[in-house]
């Protein structure tokens, strides 16, 4: 029986496993990638400031310090079920069963698939996927691609792709459809896009947030749009085009597109094939609550923290006895929230252990929290302090007893 | 134009989304009834890919916005797992 078990060692469990080990309690991390650093191995972008986020070696710093800190990490381990015991937690893992006194779960968030026609042939992966090849593995996913899907998180990879020589011919809308919801429609991504435009590093994107505050000049803003689109980076972005089918025989060797209206409809007449050798959709990222679900924890639906969350407060500890949550998991935000978040996590743990000796430190890091948020580089929806605070009151009904 | 009966959206099942469509319509069911009548969630990847999808077809075909509850209910394993490692002999 352990103190602490953490599932996820990305930014925030191993934050948490560095904060609850170093006040003395004895902690696990299993992960089932098969090293260490969750998404932060992927990530590599340039802050407004100027400087370079290096994902990979943020990875390699909380690792050591966390081993430094005592922590046992095992990777390569999936958790495929957690269960209540008298004394804590019980986790079943592909390496057995662990048992735990205080478990938090930290998995992150899941990439939303979008369905076009043609998506399930070899070269068609989703933008994550291409993150993780290409900045982890050092493998290229090809010579000239495609994105189908524009919001902040793909806008960041494709520049990511192009830093490493792959050639992106353009950014292109999902067709319209059920299944493919606000994508596909010009206004609202412009809208979407307008809204974080103050870390965009267009001068075009910006001036646009500018004019554009009202509704219709955003509609007039998609109407009068160049037919070109713009570019960012020289990788073109274009709302006013849509993907309609990917095409190949055995792989993929082009995208039909076409123009469409403001409204996502496609102008007839306008179809055409470019050839490309793979491609990558973009569909937005939602928090990855499988164990918290079959924990029993309660959720709340919040669509501006990416969807379903576990309910918890501002300690990150769920309705349930000894259960934790932090990161991605409980909305979706950058890594540097996630670290915090982590913190908290781990210094509400060592208080649950009555290990906490100084309860200022707990205090400190949960006003940080909110310091990073504000100061957040990439936001990935602009009312998460709304969805927080939702969560929050939902917390506090729940801990009635 | 995009032609439903060829979109595959659980990709482990093979199930369209003019069959998720037109059972939807239907029986204006929950997304769980979806899943049981057309197996779509129900592959080896655990629904892991066309879980929201079929959230948004119920979402569409009923006009209920989803609820604090999550619509598909989770199950253990939710990893696939081989029968060695469920009988607890893993190595
Ligand atoms: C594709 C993608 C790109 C992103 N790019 C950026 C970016 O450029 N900048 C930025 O600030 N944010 C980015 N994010 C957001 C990112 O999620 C956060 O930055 C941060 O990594 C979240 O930290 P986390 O610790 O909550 O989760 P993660 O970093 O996602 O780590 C979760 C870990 O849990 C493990 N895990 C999950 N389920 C299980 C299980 N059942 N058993 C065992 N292990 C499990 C996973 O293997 C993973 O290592 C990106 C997210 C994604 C999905």
């Amino acid at each position: 029986m352990i103190d602490a078990l953490i599932i996820g060692a990305g930014p925030a469990g191993l934050s948490a496993a560095i904060a609850c080990a170093k006040q003395g309690l004895s902690v696990r991390i299993v992960d089932e990638f098969y090293r260490a650093g969750g998404r932060l191995l992927g990530q590599l972008h340039q802050e407004p400031n100027g400087t370079w986020w290096n994902g990979m070696e943020e990875a390699a710093r909380l690792d050591r310090e966390a081993r430094a800190a005592g922590v046992e990490i095992a990777c390569g381990v999936s958790v495929f079920n957690v269960v209540p015991s008298s004394s804590g937690w019980i986790a079943s893992t592909t390496e057995g069963e662990i048992e735990t006194s205080l478990l938090l779960i930290a998995t992150g968030a899941s990439e939303t698939a979008v369905p076009v026609p043609g998506w399930t042939l070899p070269g068609v992966m989703s933008i994550g996927a291409a993150q993780v090849m290409t900045n982890v593995q050092r493998v290229r996913v090809g010579e000239r691609g495609v994105i189908i899907g524009v919001n902040i998180l793909s806008v960041a990879i494709a520049r990511e792709l192009q830093l490493a020589g792959i050639q992106i011919d353009r950014m292109i809308l999902p067709p319209v459809s059920t299944v493919t919801g606000k994508a596909g429609f010009p206004e609202a991504v412009m809208r979407s896009l307008l809204r974080v435009a103050h870390l965009a590093p267009s001068p075009l994107i910006r001036w646009g947030s500018q004019l554009m505050k009202s509704s219709w000049m955003q509609r007039l803003g998609v109407s009068l749009y160049p037919s070109q689109g713009f570019s960012m980076w020289d990788i073109p972005i274009q709302l006013r085009t849509a993907a309609l089918e990917i095409v190949g025989t055995n792989q993929v060797e082009g995208v039909r597109i076409a123009r469409v209206a403001p409204d996502g409809q496609p102008i007839p007449g306008s179809e055409q094939i470019i050839p490309a050798d793979f491609v990558c959709i973009a569909g937005g990222l939602s928090p990855l609550a499988e164990l918290a679900a079959i924990a029993g924890c309660p959720f709340a639906y919040v669509p501006s923290l990416g969807g379903h969350v576990p309910i918890h407060n501002d300690r990150m500890q769920t309705p349930l006895p000894g259960l934790f949550v932090a990161g991605n998991i409980t909305g979706v935000e950058s890594a540097k929230v996630a670290m915090a978040q982590g913190i908290v996590a781990g210094l509400s743990m060592a208080d649950a252990h009555g290990a906490l000796a100084d309860s200022a430190e707990l205090e400190n890091a949960i006003r940080q929290v909110g310091i990073v948020r504000q100061r957040a580089t990439i936001q990935f929806h602009p009312d998460i302090d709304e969805g927080r605070a939702t969560v929050g009151q939902l917390a506090l009904a729940s801990t009635g007893k | 134009m995009m032609d439903a009966h060829q979109l595959i959206v659980c990709r482990c099942e093979e199930v369209s989304l003019a069959e998720l469509l037109e059972t939807a319509e239907a029986y204006q069911c929950s997304a769980r009834e979806l899943k049981l009548r057309t197996r779509a969630g129900m592959g080896c990847c655990g629904g892991r890919t066309c879980r929201m999808l079929v959230d948004q077809v119920i979402e569409q075909a009923t006009g209920h916005s989803p609820s604090h509850t999550i619509p598909l209910g989770y199950q253990p394993p939710v990893r696939p797992i081989s029968f060695q490692t469920l009988g607890g002999r893993n190595r």
